[in-house]
């Protein structure tokens, strides 16, 4: 009744590289940040896909899905507040811009 | 349950897609919105009820709000960028590596044999109350560990965008 694991693959290889391809080729940092999200979220994709096709009755890719949510949660706030401190700097949030180490 | 499969696919690829490509950043965001609809609706489909319910809260409810500031925040007047050709013709790169990997990765996934694989078994019964069950259980040192993440990296944010307002 349901699609095989392999459809699921291919969408989960699909998300990825188009998330990918948007923080490599995008030139805004938030952008880039947004690319990051979708990547992350194609992997958590993965993580409940096979938590569904091969659970043995436990749930521990959900849960490992679920830490994973929190993790990028916090990582996407800890990335913004940076964007908006490096625009404080450099008046931009160009990532061609940003070219010194030293603040 | 395929034709669900693949509209579900194409709704969250096109999302995907259009955040990706989009010059505007606001409809950006709102196609990244769009794509985590359809990663929910995905998690809804695999009955993963909690999982799709935390990703709206948190994703959409919390993050794309989150991203909206942070644009609102930080764009020039239109919240536009230039267009690809001052990327240098360089854009062709990162897209080519993209695909190459996707092509990789598929390829794996065929040869891994578990491309045929069918769902293990039916869990027709909800599992949050497991979940809850678990998460003050067997997880509750990742549940702890996870607060205080959360914790510093409220902290870090705060002390981060605050930063140059003290200097002054």
């Amino acid at each position: 009744m349901s699609v095989p694991l392999g459809y699921y693959l291919v969408l989960g290889a699909v998300l990825f590289a188009v998330g990918l391809c948007g923080a490599l080729t995008r030139k805004n940092a938030i952008a880039v940040l947004m690319s990051i999200e979708i990547m992350f979220n194609a992997a958590i994709l993965n993580f409940v896909v096979f938590w569904y096709y091969l659970h043995n009755g436990a749930l521990t890719g959900q849960m490992f899905a679920l830490f994973a949510i929190a993790v990028a949660a916090a990582e996407s706030a800890v990335g913004l507040a940076l964007v908006i401190s490096v625009y404080r700097h450099y008046k931009s949030v160009d990532v061609d811009e940003m070219k010194a180490l030293k603040g | 349950m395929t034709i669900v499969f693949l509209t579900m696919s194409a709704v969250t690829v096109l999302g995907a897609v259009l955040a990706v490509t989009l010059r505007n950043l606001v409809h950006c965001l709102l196609a990244l919105v769009l794509f985590f609809l359809g990663i929910a609706g995905h998690f809804f489909l695999l009955r993963a009820d909690f999982l799709g319910a935390a990703q709206i809260l948190i994703y959409i409810g919390a993050v794309a709000v989150l991203i909206l500031f942070a644009i609102m925040l930080t764009r020039n007047i239109t919240g536009t960028e230039g267009g690809r050709g001052s990327l240098g013709g360089a854009w062709w790169l990162g897209v080519g590596i993209a695909a190459a990997l996707a092509g990789l990765m598929c390829a794996a996934s065929r040869r891994s044999g578990l491309a045929e694989k069918l769902p293990y078994g039916a869990t027709e019964e909800g599992v949050v109350k497991e979940i809850g069950r678990l998460l003050v259980t067997d997880w509750v040192v990742p549940l702890e560990i996870m607060a205080v993440l959360l914790t510093a990296a409220l902290i870090g944010a705060v002390v981060i965008a605050l930063e140059e307002e003290r200097k002054r």
